[in-house]
């Protein structure tokens, strides 16, 4: 799964999408973008540019617990369990592994699915003040009954025991 | 008064003043005491082994029993020293090997220990019996075989977060079959396999063992056995924690924990498979210490581990705990002291994890003994911080990392000043603190005037200009250790306060503004301090003195000048106004 720069991807978030981060409430979320935006033009005019690769010494963490960090976010372990399910983009034959289990919660999970297909997703729990996006999708699931259910609809551990594999839709057929 | 007394009498006395200071303070009283005290000083601590030489310490003390030693500064635990600077142990061994024969114990921090050493040791010492490592480097399992094979009344070897060349796993068979003493048995920092029979055998028979801690490499499978021969382990340390899922191993190691009904620390837990997690379950109330830092597993499966870990004192977890499981703890364990939170994704900007200064917030409303934090999270607020601070005046360690440097308050989007300025006037005791996020020269106004009794200050991308570093240095009268990077602080501040470098430990500054010639100027003026200019872009003969060095580190000492420096640490001689490049 390759994974955008840190700065490509940060102007996607806050910019052209809806920030997804924590909020359901639109003030809340309004409030969250503007921090977001404030803290992009901080980091570029104190001049971090070198974040999109590790910096060896920061954050400050020790050796052993750094290496073992680094090892795990470039998916070098193999012995950690790793779930993959496949994603479908609705019109494209064409299915991408995931790890389901590199992800967290929701939050990081539609972040991937938006940087690996380039497009914007919406789930339920976000609210959708962010709507005039004329071409946003919604993610799907095809739980173990074989039934398309929308994601978010459970907690997300419920939803890793039923999950069998993501389809990303367009909104205005479901 | 000091006399009437018979010497044995006073040293009967003496024996039951064990901190260093004390023991200091008693030396000081008069020449008789002095005398005395020097013979019946028997453990030592040396802060920094170029601030002494081992021929001043053994004139001193020629009856030493137990040394504790640190080498290289601090920062070095974050790539901030260059490999090569120093800090070689083998200088003290030998002259301690001559010097005291009856050497049992060695403490060792951030010290480059070559197998030499350590071969050295297990020859010299006939009853030599506790080896501990933190954080050094050099040495390979070959010398761990010279100190299992020779060193016949050993009680621990304790290896933390060293790096160690794996030779051969089975470094473990040498610890002869005779060998039944062990107490302590720590090689989690390993990389490689260990002889499994082996290291079975001896657990056997080292029936006094009470902490045992294995490396990644020792499967899962095999923990059960190892823990069925050593019921009364108090403190164990697992290997990897995750395998396919069988009903039997699961039954084998819930059965095995069960019967460890002392355990009161547990650590390891690498990749821990949450399906393996309850099997621990009927140990958690007896717990401690807690150390999740290596388990990635859930904010559910890490609540409901941790909430039933009623007694538990000291937690290290990954980020993946979240506020809610912060929260949790802040409700379920009441006795926790430390609190280490670390990330999961650190090198990751965007990475978006639910964790934020609430769960800070939370532990210290819930939890009215925390008194040591350390916690790396991606926003803060002052409004947190002051909570924070008036909730827990017992602080006395804060260390605070807020991933992006320079990030402000998210609310306000001000800096922390106020913030951090709460918890250095609150918290009356703290000793240790971390600064990060947005500080502008004012966060340092505060500290100078509150943190009386803080000793080491750590300061990362703060401040805007020499104030800031000289509020630290006229304030803090407590300071031992400063270590700076990043910050525009330069030539002014420093050479106004080189007093203060005399009374410290150390100063360290790397990427901040002090110039070459202000380095000099510091090595001449300040003549019990050695001051390294640790600079890897060049050579001093071709430095402008107006140019800001890389590193700067000075620290005083009664040894003078070191001699094994390489040849990016320039050494400014303290009598001249040349500087020695010593090879």
């Amino acid at each position: 799964m390759g994974r955008p720069s840190h700065s490509s991807s940060s102007s996607i978030d806050s910019s052209s999408h809806p920030n997804y981060s924590v909020c359901s409430s639109s003030s809340a979320s309004s409030k969250r973008d503007l921090s977001t935006d404030l803290r992009l033009g901080l980091s570029i005019s104190s001049s971090n540019s070198s974040r999109d690769h590790e910096q060896p010494d920061w954050p400050p963490i020790k050796r052993s617990l750094r290496n073992t960090l680094a090892e795990k976010g470039s998916n070098n372990n193999g012995n950690r369990p790793t779930f993959y399910v496949k994603v479908y983009l609705e019109g494209i034959p064409i299915g991408r592994k995931l790890d389901l289990f590199a992800h967290h919660g929701y939050v990081k999970l539609i972040r991937t699915l938006s940087h690996m297909f380039l497009t914007t997703i919406i789930y339920p729990g976000v609210d959708r003040v962010h709507s005039d996006h004329e071409d946003y999708h919604v993610l799907t699931y095809e739980d173990k009954e074989g039934d398309w259910m929308m994601v978010g609809d459970v907690p997300w551990n419920m939803f890793l025991t039923t999950v069998k594999r993501l389809k990303i839709t367009r909104s205005n057929q479901c | 008064m000091a006399n009437s007394f018979p010497e044995e009498v006073l040293e009967h006395v003496f024996s039951f003043v064990k901190t260093d200071r004390d023991r200091n303070t008693i030396s000081l009283v008069c020449k008789s005491w002095y005398a005395l005290e020097r013979w019946c000083r028997r453990k030592i601590f040396i802060g920094n082994c170029y601030a002494v030489s081992p021929r001043v310490l053994i004139r001193r003390f020629p009856e030493v029993r137990s040394v504790s030693m640190k080498g290289k500064p601090h920062f070095a635990d974050f790539n901030l020293v260059p490999p090569g600077w120093g800090g070689y142990v083998y200088p003290w061994i030998l002259a301690m090997s001559e010097a005291y024969p009856w050497l049992e114990e060695l403490r060792l921090k951030r010290m480059v220990v070559s197998d030499e050493s350590l071969e050295l040791i297990s020859k010299s010492f006939k009853n030599f019996r506790v080896l501990v490592l933190s954080s050094c480097d050099g040495f390979t399992t070959d010398g761990l075989a010279a100190i299992a094979a020779n060193c016949r009344n050993l009680r621990e070897l304790d290896l933390r977060e060293c790096d160690i060349e794996d030779r051969r796993g089975n470094w473990l068979c040498h610890f002869p079959e005779s060998c039944t003493s062990l107490v302590s048995l720590n090689f989690a920092c390993l990389d490689g396999e260990v002889s499994f029979s082996a290291l079975e055998r001896l657990v056997s028979r080292c029936t006094n063992l009470r902490t045992l801690r294995l490396n990644h490499a020792v499967p899962l499978d095999k923990l059960p056995s190892l823990l069925a021969r050593a019921p009364q382990l108090i403190d164990v340390g697992t290997g990897v924690f995750s395998a396919d899922f069988r009903p039997d191993i699961y039954s084998k190691l819930a059965g095995a924990f069960g019967s460890c009904r002392g355990l009161k620390s547990m650590s390891g837990l690498w990749e821990v498979a949450p399906a393996y997690v309850p099997a621990i379950y009927s140990i958690c109330t007896g717990l401690t210490s807690l150390n999740l830092s290596y388990a990635s597993i859930q904010s559910a499966e890490l609540i409901k581990l941790v909430s039933q870990c009623r007694n538990l004192q000291r937690l290290w977890v990954l980020d993946y705990i979240e506020d809610r499981g912060l929260e949790a703890i802040s409700e379920s364990c009441k006795d926790l002291q430390e609190l280490r939170v670390f990330p999961s994704e650190p090198f990751d900007v965007d990475q978006n994890v639910p964790l934020t200064e609430q769960g800070l917030v939370s532990v210290s409303e819930g939890c009215p003994k925390l008194e040591s934090v350390l916690y790396f999270c991606r926003q803060m607020s002052n409004a947190a911080l002051i909570t924070v601070a008036r909730n827990r005046p017992n602080m006395t360690r804060f260390r605070l990392c807020i991933i992006e440097p320079r990030t402000p308050d998210y609310l306000t989007f001000q800096p922390l000043d106020e913030g951090f300025g709460a918890v250095v006037e609150h918290c009356k005791d703290l000793r240790r603190l971390s600064l990060s996020g947005l500080l502008t020269d004012r966060v340092f106004e505060y500290i100078g005037a509150h943190a009386k009794k803080l000793e080491m200050l750590s300061v990362a991308f703060a401040g805007d200009s020499d104030l800031g570093l000289h509020h630290v240095l006229s304030g803090c009268k407590s300071l031992r250790k400063l270590e700076i990077r990043d910050c525009p602080f330069g030539d002014k501040a420093l050479l106004a306060n080189a007093g203060k470098l005399e009374t410290m430990r150390s100063l360290w500054m790397s990427s901040c503004s002090v110039s070459f010639g202000a380095c000099k100027l510091l090595g001449q003026k300040m003549r019990r301090l050695n001051v390294e200019v640790i600079d890897e872009s060049g050579t001093p003969d071709s430095r402008r003195d107006d140019l800001p060095v890389e590193r700067l580190y000075a620290y005083r000492t009664v040894a003078g000048p070191r001699f094994d420096s390489p040849d990016f640490v320039w050494m400014i001689d303290d009598d001249s106004s040349a500087f020695r490049q010593l090879a």
